[in-house]
C-alpha cells in the first residue's frame, strides 16, 4: 500500500493521530525519541525503572536490615554510608526507586482517569451536567492543596504508601479535567460526531472510543504531569512524617536524615542522595515532556 | 526588463522523517509590470509553495534548493532578511486565503493601517486617517468600518480588509493566494470584481493563485497551469479558453459550463496527482491522462512553444490543434417523471435562533417540500440562507418552532432517544468537509463498521461483507479498507462518506455542499456518484448548495432560499433557464464562468 501525503504548505493540524503504526513501533514513541532533550529523559527514566524492577538483584543489602554499625560514612563496603539506624543508605536508594516510581505510575494513572471521566464528561454535555461537574472541579482547583493532603494523611486510620496514592489521586485531577474539558468542547462539534450519532452510536461510545484517541497527546501529556507532581508530593507527605516511617522510600529516607542530624554526623550522603534521586526523576519526567509537546504540536517536532 | 522573473525555481521539502518532496520542480517564468497572472492547479500541486517561494517567506523544511527569483532587477533569493523587509509590503505584498484571520484580534481596522504607515512611511496622523479611508473606500467598505475590530466584520469584509492593507503601500507586485476561497460566491464574485478594477487603475501586477480555473481564467491576462510542481502550459486567457494545449488544462475546462445552457455537459479528471517525494520517469501527468503515448512513459516533455502558447507535452506538440475528447463525461440523466409518493414532508417550518447579541434571527422562515424516491431537490442560497438549519431540522438534530417534518407517519420533531436514533437509519447526512466529516484515528473500516452493526445489527463477517460491497458501489478499490483518512485524497474521502452514509440503507440522502471543499477537476466525478446512487438505490435526495451547475445537473427540483424564505421553486431546468427572482439571477451571475468573459468582452 503506498501512502502518498500531499506536501505539508503551512502548519499541519493540531491534533495529529497517533494511532496509525509504521514498522511495528508506535508513531508517539518515535516523535518522543526524536525530540532530543525527551531522548535524555528517557534514557535517564529507564534507569530508574531498571533499578526499581532490579533492586533486589543490584541493592548489596537489605535495605531494611540494620546489622551495621551505625553512622558510618561513605565508604567502600557501604558506598554511601549507614543511618543512624544502621541501615545501608545505598541499598535503600535502590528501593526506594520502586516506591517513587509506583505512586508516580498508579496515582498519575489514577487522577488522569478521574480527569477524564469528569472532564469529558461535563465538555460533552454541556449544560446542567457541566455546570455542576465544572464547579466541582473549580471547588478543587481553589482548596489549598498541600493543607489538605497533610489533613487527609495526617488523620487518616492506616498509613502507608495506598494511602498517599489515594491522597494525591484525589487532590491532583483538577487542573488535567479542566484542560480536557476546553478540549472536547471544541472536538464535539466536528462532522464526525455528527456522523457517529447518525451511525446509531451510543454517548459514551462516542465519547470515549470516537473523540478520545483523538486527545491521546493531551493524555499523555496530563499523565506526565500528573505523574510527576505525585513522585514530588509523595516524598514531600513523607518528608512531614505523614508517611508509614517503616516504608523505604525517598521521602522516607529524608525524614530520617532530618530526624537523625545526618549533616551534624557527616553521613552527607544520606541526605545528598535521595534528594539529588528525586531531582533525577522529576527531570527526567520534565525532559520527557519537551517531547511530549511535540506530540500535541507537530510544529515543535525536530525534523 | 520583466518585473518579476523567475528561473528554474525548485523548492524542496526536506525532513528527517519522510522521503523529500519535491513541491516545486525548475518553474520558470516572468511577470511584467501591471500584468494579472494567473496560476492554477489542483491541492497539492505545489503552487502555493511556489507563492510563497517568491516572497520568500518558506519556512522551514520547505528550502528554495535551485534557481532565482529576480524582482525588480534584484535577485531576492539571496537577500538576507534585513535587506528583504523594505521590499516587502512597500514592493511586493500578498493576500493569503487566510488573511481575514491574519487581521490582528485586538486591534481596529484603523490601528492596523495606522501600524502599518508609520512603520513603513512618514505620514502623519492626519494624512494617515485620510488614506486609510480612502483605502476603505476603493475596496467598497464604508470608512466608518475604521472604529471596528475584525470580529465585527463578516468574512467577505476581513478579506477586503486585508486586501485594502495589502494595496496601501502601492506595491508593485501583489501574490494573491486563493483569495476568495471558502467564501460564497457573490462574496468571491464582489472581491474578484474589486481586484480587476483595482489592478487596472492602479496598474500593479497581480499573481492570482488558485484552483478555480472558473475565476482565473476570468480574472487573469495569462494563465500559468502547474500539475505536480512543474509548469506545464501558458497561455493567455483567451487563447486557452478558444485552444488550451495540455490535456491537464482541457480537463480542468471541463469541469466548467454555463448552467444556462441547453445542454450541460461537464467532464473530470479520474485519478489523483503523484507522490512528489518519489522520482518519476516521463510525464507526471500519464496515469491521468487520456491521450497518453508511449512516449510520455519514458521521456519528460519540456515546456515547448506550441502556437501561442508554452505547453509540456508530446501530444499536443505532436497535433497542436486538434481537439480532443475526454473519456469521463458526466451530463445529467432523464429520471422517471411520474408522480411518486412522498416519503419526507416538511410543512411550513420556522427556525428562529435567539443569541445574547444580536436577538433573534429567523433561520427558515415557512418553508415547505417534499421528497420523493428517486428524485433530487436542490435547495440553493448563500450561506446563511437556511440551507443547512433545514438539514438539520430533517435530520432530527434540531426542532422546528413551528410546523412539521413527517417522515411516513412519524412526526420527526417529536422524536427521542432511541426513537430518533432507529430513525435516523433512514435519513442519512452526506457531509460537506470531507476533512472533518471522518475521525482520523479510525480506518475506513472502522468507520463503515459501526452504522452497519448498529443500525442493520450485521456480525463481524457480514459487515466485512457488505463494507466491501459498498466501497465498490463508491468506486473505490476494497484494500481501502485498512487506510486511515490522511492516506486518501479529498474525492476519495468524500466517497467513503457517501459509502457510510449508505450503510444502512437509508431511504433518505441530506448532502449538505458535498462538493463545495473538493477541488473542481473532481467535483463532477461525485456529482456522478450521487445521481446514480439516487436511480438505482432510488433513494430520496435533499441536495444543498450555493452552486446552481451542480444543482443543474443533478437536481429535479429547486428550492432557492434567501435569508430563511423560498423565493422561487420549480422544475430544476426552468428555475434554472428561465429565474424569475433577482436573487436567482445574482446566483447565477456570480458562478465562475470561463465561458462568459468572452461573450463580455465581444459585448464591449
Amino acid at each position: 500500500m503506498t501512502i502518498a501525503q500531499p506536501p505539508a504548505v503551512g502548519p499541519a493540524p493540531v491534533d495529529v493521530p497517533l494511532a496509525p503504526r509504521r514498522g511495528g513501533v508506535p508513531q508517539w514513541v518515535r516523535i518522543l525519541w526524536a525530540n532530543g532533550k525527551s531522548r535524555v529523559g528517557l534514557a535517564l527514566l529507564t534507569v530508574f525503572v531498571l533499578a526499581a524492577v532490579f533492586a533486589p538483584v543490584i541493592a548489596p543489602y537489605d535495605p531494611s536490615s540494620a546489622e551495621f554499625e551505625a553512622g558510618l560514612p561513605p565508604d567502600g563496603t557501604h558506598w554511601m554510608g549507614t543511618t543512624s539506624q544502621g541501615q545501608d543508605v545505598f541499598s535503600q536508594l535502590i528501593h526506594g526507586a520502586r516506591t517513587s516510581l509506583l505512586v508516580g505510575l498508579v496515582a498519575g494513572t489514577i487522577s488522569t482517569i478521574i480527569a477524564l471521566l469528569i472532564g469529558l464528561t461535563a465538555g460533552y454535555l454541556r449544560g446542567w451536567v457541566d455546570e455542576f461537574l465544572s464547579g466541582l472541579t473549580n471547588l478543587a482547583l481553589v482548596i489549598p492543596v498541600l493543607p489538605l493532603m497533610v489533613t487527609l494523611a495526617a488523620y487518616s486510620p492506616a498509613r502507608g504508601v495506598w494511602l498517599i496514592i489515594f491522597v494525591i489521586s484525589v487532590t491532583g485531577w483538577a487542573f488535567g479535567a479542566k484542560i480536557k474539558r476546553a478540549q472536547i468542547i471544541t472536538l464535539r462539534t466536528r462532522d464526525y460526531v455528527t456522523a457517529a450519532k447518525l451511525a446509531g452510536d451510543g454517548t459514551l461510545r462516542i465519547v470515549f472510543r470516537e473523540i478520545m484517541p483523538n486527545m491521546s497527546s493531551l493524555v499523555v501529556v496530563g499523565f506526565m504531569g500528573a505523574a510527576t507532581a505525585a513522585v514530588g508530593a509523595e516524598a514531600g507527605l513523607e518528608f512531614l512524617g505523614l508517611g508509614d516511617p517503616a516504608t523505604v522510600s525517598w521521602g522516607t529516607m529524608l525524614y530520617w536524615a532530618d530526624n537523625g542530624g545526618a549533616l551534624l554526623t557527616g553521613q552527607w550522603a544520606w541526605l545528598i542522595a535521595p534528594g539529588l534521586a528525586l531531582t533525577m526523576l522529576v527531570t527526567a519526567m520534565t525532559l520527557i515532556n519537551f517531547g511530549v509537546d511535540a506530540l500535541s504540536n507537530p510544529a515543535l517536532r525536530e525534523e | 526588463m520583466s518585473l518579476l522573473s523567475v528561473a528554474d525555481l525548485s523548492v524542496t521539502y526536506d525532513t528527517k522523517r519522510r522521503a523529500p518532496t519535491h513541491a516545486v520542480r525548475g518553474v520558470s517564468f516572468d511577470i511584467e509590470a501591471g500584468e494579472c497572472v494567473g496560476l492554477l492547479g489542483e491541492s497539492g500541486c505545489g503552487k502555493s509553495t511556489l507563492g510563497t517561494a517568491l516572497l520568500r517567506l518558506l519556512d522551514k523544511p520547505a528550502r528554495i534548493t535551485g534557481g532565482s527569483v529576480t524582482f525588480d532587477g534584484q535577485d531576492i533569493t539571496s537577500l538576507d532578511e534585513a535587506s528583504l523587509r523594505p521590499l516587502r509590503w512597500r514592493q511586493l505584498s500578498t493576500v493569503f486565503q487566510s488573511s481575514m484571520n491574519s487581521l490582528n484580534p485586538v486591534l481596529t481596522v484603523e490601528a492596523q493601517f495606522r501600524d502599518v504607515f508609520t512603520t513603513h512611511t512618514d505620514l502623519s496622523s492626519v494624512e494617515i486617517r485620510a488614506r486609510s479611508e480612502e483605502l476603505l473606500e476603493m475596496v467598497l467598505i464604508d470608512p466608518s468600518f475604521l472604529r471596528f475590530y475584525p470580529h465585527e466584520l463578516s468574512g467577505g469584509m476581513k478579506q477586503r480588509v486585508a486586501l485594502a492593507l495589502a494595496l496601501a503601500l502601492d506595491p508593485k507586485l501583489v501574490v494573491l493566494d486563493e483569495p476568495t476561497t471558502g467564501l460564497d460566491v457573490v462574496v468571491q464574485r464582489s472581491i474578484l470584481d474589486s481586484v480587476r478594477t483595482l489592478q487596472r487603475e492602479k496598474g500593479f501586477a497581480v499573481l492570482l493563485i488558485s484552483h478555480d480555473l472558473g475565476t482565473v481564467l476570468e480574472v487573469a491576462d495569462r494563465v500559468l497551469v502547474m500539475y505536480a510542481g512543474e509548469l506545464v502550459e501558458e497561455q493567455d486567457s483567451a487563447g486557452m479558453l478558444r485552444a488550451a494545449q495540455h490535456p491537464y488544462t482541457r480537463g480542468l475546462l471541463g469541469s466548467y459550463a454555463d448552467p444556462r445552457d441547453e445542454e450541460v455537459d461537464v467532464t473530470y479528471i479520474p485519478g489523483r496527482p503523484p507522490d512528489l517525494s518519489l522520482v518519476h520517469e516521463g510525464c507526471l501527468f500519464a496515469d491521468r491522462c487520456p491521450e497518453v503515448i508511449d512516449r510520455c512513459r519514458t521521456e519528460a516533455p519540456p515546456l515547448d512553444l506550441v502556437g501561442m502558447a508554452r505547453v509540456a507535452c508530446h501530444v499536443a506538440a505532436a497535433r497542436p490543434s486538434s481537439r480532443v475528447d475526454l473519456d469521463s463525461h458526466f451530463a445529467p440523466h432523464e429520471r422517471p417523471g411520474e408522480a411518486v409518493e412522498d416519503v419526507l414532508t416538511v410543512e411550513g417550518v420556522r427556525k428562529t435562533y435567539t443569541t445574547r447579541r444580536r436577538g433573534s434571527v429567523a433561520a427558515v422562515s415557512d418553508v415547505s417540500f417534499a421528497l420523493r424516491r428517486g428524485h433530487v431537490t436542490a435547495l440553493v442560497g448563500q450561506s446563511g440562507s437556511g440551507k443547512s438549519t433545514i438539514a438539520k431540522l430533517i435530520t432530527g438534530v434540531e426542532k422546528p418552532d413551528e410546523g412539521s417534518v413527517r417522515f411516513g407517519s412519524l412526526e420527526v420533531h417529536s422524536l427521542r432517544g432511541r426513537a430518533l436514533r432507529a430513525y435516523r437509519r433512514h435519513v442519512q447526512l452526506v457531509f460537506q468537509d470531507p476533512f472533518s466529516a471522518l475521525n482520523p484515528v479510525k480506518t475506513v473500516w472502522q468507520a463503515l463498521s459501526r452504522p452497519l452493526r448498529n443500525h442493520l445489527g450485521l456480525s463481524t463477517e457480514d459487515a466485512r461483507a457488505r463494507a466491501a460491497s459498498l466501497l465498490s458501489t463508491v468506486g473505490l478499490p476494497v484494500d481501502f479498507m485498512e487506510r486511515y483518512p490522511h492516506q486518501m485524497s479529498g474525492g476519495q474521502r468524500q466517497r467513503v462518506v457517501v459509502a457510510r452514509s449508505l450503510a444502512p440503507e437509508p431511504t433518505v440522502l441530506v448532502a449538505d455542499e458535498p462538493i463545495s471543499m473538493l477541488d473542481v477537476s473532481i467535483r463532477a466525478e461525485i456529482v456522478e456518484l450521487l445521481d446514480e446512487l439516487v436511480r438505482k438505490r432510488n433513494l430520496a435526495m435533499l441536495y444543498i448548495t450555493h452552486d446552481l451547475l451542480s444543482a443543474r445537473l443533478l437536481a429535479d427540483e429547486v428550492l432557492v432560499l434567501q435569508s430563511g424564505s423560498v423565493v422561487e421553486r420549480g422544475e430544476a431546468l426552468s428555475v434554472i433557464r428561465a429565474s424569475e427572482a433577482d436573487y436567482t439571477k445574482l446566483l447565477l451571475d456570480s458562478l465562475p464562468n470561463p465561458f462568459a468573459k468572452p461573450a463580455e468582452d465581444a459585448a464591449s
